[in-house]
C-alpha cells in the first residue's frame, strides 16, 4: 500500500522494541549516522533542493542554516520520508533509507515547533501512544524518567493544548527522546519561543546531547543558537549548499572587521591618515573613530596613527559574526562560499 | 510485517481521542441515537397507516446504513484529527507504516460500529418492536461484512483525496458517503428507481445487501441467505476495495511527491 511496506519484510526477523544498536550491521563507517548524497527536490519547475550532499557524524550537532525558502524544511521532510526526493540518496547508519525505512526510523526521531501532539488528550496519553509506536514494552518508567529530567512531571496529566509554548517544546523533546534515538532531526525547535524559554530549551538540548550522547541535525535561522550548539554549519541558499564549515571557520571567511579607536589628538590628523590609506571611516563621537577595514590591516593602522602622534586610549575590534555570514549569503555575496 | 504493537498504539490514540471529543460522540453516537428514534417513530406511523412490512423497511435500512456511515467516518475523519492537531507527521516519522495506520483505523471503525449498531438495534427492538435478529445471524454477519468492506473502499478514496488535496476538501469525509444512500436503495426497493439508476444501483454492493435484507425481513419465518446477492456484493466489493487500495496508494505517493503530505499540517 505504501513504499514502506516492503521495508517491513526486512525487519521481520527483529523483535518488537527499540532496535539494539549493535544488532544492525554497519555497511560504512560507523562514525557516520546520516549520509546525504546529491539530494534534489523539484516542485514542478521550481527546484527547492539542488544537489546537496553532507554527512552527520556520530556525536556531532550539525546546523542546517539558511534564510526562509532556502530548502531547510524540505530537506528535513525528505530525510524523514514524508516528502519523496526527486533524486539522490539518503543513508542512515549505512543503510539505504528507502529500502529500510522502518528500521532507520526506529533509531532516529524528530522535534519541531511546526508539529504538535494531540491537543485533546493528556501529555501522558500522547507519550504513551508514541512509546508504543516505538515498541517500548514498559513505557511508564521511561516516560517518567524523561519527564523528571525535563521537569514536567506535574504536566503529565494535563491536556497538551493547555500547555504553554515552552512546556509543549519540552514535551516534544521528550517525545523525540523516547526511543533513545542515535540521531534527532530538529526543525527550528525554538521558533515559537520567547528568548528566555528558547535559552532554557537550548540548555536542555545541550544537556541531552552530553548526557545521552545523541547526534542532532538542527535547522534554524537564529545565528546565536547555531553558534552556541553546532559543531558544524551547513549554509543553504536557494536549495544549494553555499558554505559548510565550523561556526568559527565560517566567520573567518569574512575578512572584514570593524575597528573602533578612542584617541587623544587632532581629528584632522586621523582623518588625513585614513583618507591617505583609503579606509572607510566615521566619527561617532569627536574623539572616537570607527573604521571599516580588514583584520590584516589593523596593526598597520594602529601603528601608523601612533607614528603621527595620535595617542590611542582605547581599541575595540568587532569581528564578523555568524550573522554577518548569514546576511552576506542571504544578500547574495559570493566571498563566503 | 505488520506490528500489532504499532496497530495497538494507533487504536489507543483513537480511544483517547474518541473519549475526549464531543464532536466524535455527537457525530457517531448521538446522531445514530437521534436518527433511530426519528426513524422509529416514522416507522410506527407508517406501520399503522399502511403496509406494516414496508414501513419497517425504513428502520431496517437505517440500521444497516449506520454500518456504512460509522465505518467510513471512522476511517476518513480519524486521520483528520491528526492533521488538525499537526500530529500526522509525528506518527509517520515513527516506524509506523501506512498499512498499519489504515488497518488500525479500519479496526477502530469496526469496533465503534459494533458498539453503536448494538445500541441502536437495542433501541429499535425495545422502543419500536423492530427485531434486527429476525434477519438471522449468518445474514447479519454477511451484511455487516459487505457493508463494512464497501465503507472501507469509500473511506480509503476519501482519505487519499484529503492527503492529495489537503483539508480544503475535508467535507467529503463526512458528506460524500450520503451520495450512495439513494443510489443503493437503502430505504426502498430498487424497482422504485428509474431504469438508468437501477443499473447504477446494481453496480453498488450495498444495493444487494439492502435488497437481501428486505427479502429476509419480509419472509414470514427466518429465511436463509440469498447467496447470489451475497456473492454479487462480495464480488463487487472485491473489485471496489482493490481499486480503492490502488487509488489510495497512488494518491499518497503523489502527495509525498508534491509535498502536500507534509504541507497538510502547515
Amino acid at each position: 500500500m505504501d513504499n514502506a511496506t516492503h521495508a517491513d519484510s526486512s525487519t521481520a526477523h527483529q523483535q518488537e522494541g527499540p532496535t539494539p544498536r549493535a544488532a544492525v550491521p554497519e555497511a560504512r563507517s560507523p562514525e557516520i549516522l546520516l549520509e546525504v548524497r546529491h539530494l534534489i527536490k523539484d516542485f514542478g519547475r521550481f527546484r527547492a533542493v539542488d544537489d546537496i550532499s553532507f554527512v552527520v557524524p556520530k556525536g556531532k550537532i550539525v546546523g542546517l542554516l539558511g534564510p526562509n525558502g532556502a530548502g531547510k524544511t524540505t530537506t528535513i521532510h525528505m530525510l524523514l520520508g514524508i516528502t519523496t526526493p526527486t533524486a539522490g540518496r539518503i543513508t542512515y547508519f549505512g543503510r539505504e533509507f528507502v529500502a529500510h525505512r522502518q528500521e532507520c526510523l526506529q533509531r532516529i526521531n524528530y522535534a519541531s515547533s511546526f508539529n504538535t501532539l494531540q491537543g485533546r488528550i493528556s501529555v501522558w496519553e500522547n507519550l504513551l501512544v508514541f512509546a508504543r509506536l516505538y515498541g517500548l514494552t514498559n513505557p511508564g518508567p521511561r516516560i517518567r524518567e524523561l519527564a523528571a529530567y525535563f521537569e514536567i512531571i506535574d504536566l503529565l496529566p494535563k491536556r497538551y493544548w493547555d500547555l504553554s509554548a515552552g512546556q509543549k517544546t519540552r514535551v516534544n523533546l521528550i517525545k523525540a527522546l523516547l526511543n533513545e534515538p542515535e540521531l534527532i532531526l530538529m526543525d527550528e525547535p525554538t521558533a515559537s519561543l520567547d528568548p528566555d524559554i528558547a535559552d532554557k530549551t537550548l540548555s536542555l538540548i545541550e544537556e541531552a546531547r552530553r548526557a545521552l550522547g545523541v547526534s542532532i541535525l538542527y535547522t534554524s535561522h537564529r545565528m546565536d543558537e547555531v553558534n552556541r550548539i553546532c559543531d558544524e554549519v551547513i549554509f543553504l541558499d536557494r536549495g544549494r549548499i553555499v558554505a559548510h564549515d565550523t561556526p568559527l571557520g565560517l566567520t573567518k571567511r569574512i575578512d572584514a572587521a570593524q575597528l573602533k579607536l578612542t584617541f587623544d589628538g587632532e581629528r584632522r590628523v586621523v582623518e588625513a591618515f585614513l583618507v591617505e590609506r583609503g579606509q572607510r571611516h566615521g566619527f561617532p563621537q569627536p574623539h572616537v573613530v570607527s573604521i571599516d577595514t580588514t583584520a590584516a590591516q589593523i596593526p598597520a593602522l594602529i601603528f601608523g596613527l601612533s607614528e603621527r602622534g595620535v595617542w590611542i586610549t582605547d581599541i575595540e575590534v568587532k569581528k564578523p559574526t555568524l550573522e554577518d555570514v548569514f546576511l552576506r549569503i542571504a544578500r547574495g555575496a559570493d566571498d563566503v562560499g | 510485517m505488520m506490528s500489532g504493537n504499532r496497530i495497538g498504539a494507533v487504536l489507543l490514540q483513537e480511544l483517547y481521542i474518541t473519549k475526549r471529543s464531543l464532536e466524535v460522540i455527537m457525530d457517531l453516537l448521538v446522531f445514530s441515537l437521534m436518527t433511530v428514534v426519528v426513524f422509529g417513530f416514522i416507522t410506527r406511523f407508517l406501520v399503522g397507516a399502511m403496509n406494516a412490512t414496508a414501513g419497517s423497511y425504513l428502520i431496517l435500512g437505517l440500521l444497516l446504513w449506520e454500518i456504512i456511515r460509522i465505518n467510513q467516518y471512522s476511517l476518513s475523519v480519524g486521520s483528520l484529527w491528526n492533521i488538525w492537531a499537526r500530529n500526522l507527521s509525528n506518527l509517520f516519522i515513527a516506524p509506523l507504516s501506512l498499512t498499519e495506520y489504515i488497518v488500525a483505523h479500519m479496526l477502530s471503525g469496526v469496533l465503534k460500529t459494533l458498539v453503536i449498531f448494538g445500541v441502536i438495534s437495542a433501541i429499535a427492538a425495545y422502543g419500536f418492536h423492530f427485531n434486527i435478529l429476525r434477519l438471522g445471524p449468518l445474514n447479519l454477519a454477511l451484511f455487516f461484512m459487505n457493508l463494512t468492506i464497501f465503507s472501507w473502499a469509500v473511506g480509503l478514496v476519501v482519505l487519499g483525496l484529503i492527503f492529495l488535496f489537503g483539508t480544503r476538501i475535508q467535507a467529503l469525509a463526512w458528506g460524500l458517503i450520503f451520495l450512495f444512500q439513494p443510489l443503493s436503495a437503502t430505504f426502498f426497493p430498487v424497482s422504485i428507481l428509474p431504469p438508468v439508476l437501477q443499473s447504477v444501483a446494481y453496480a453498488l454492493p450495498p444495493t444487494f445487501v439492502f435488497e437481501a435484507a428486505r427479502q429476509a425481513y419480509g419472509a414470514a419465518a427466518s429465511s436463509g441467505v440469498n447467496w447470489s446477492y451475497a456473492a454479487a456484493a462480495a464480488a463487487e466489493n472485491l473489485i471496489y476495495f482493490v481499486l480503492a487500495v490502488q487509488a489510495f496508494a497512488l494518491m499518497v505517493a503523489r502527495s509525498r511527491r508534491t509535498g502536500q503530505f507534509a504541507r497538510n499540517e502547515g
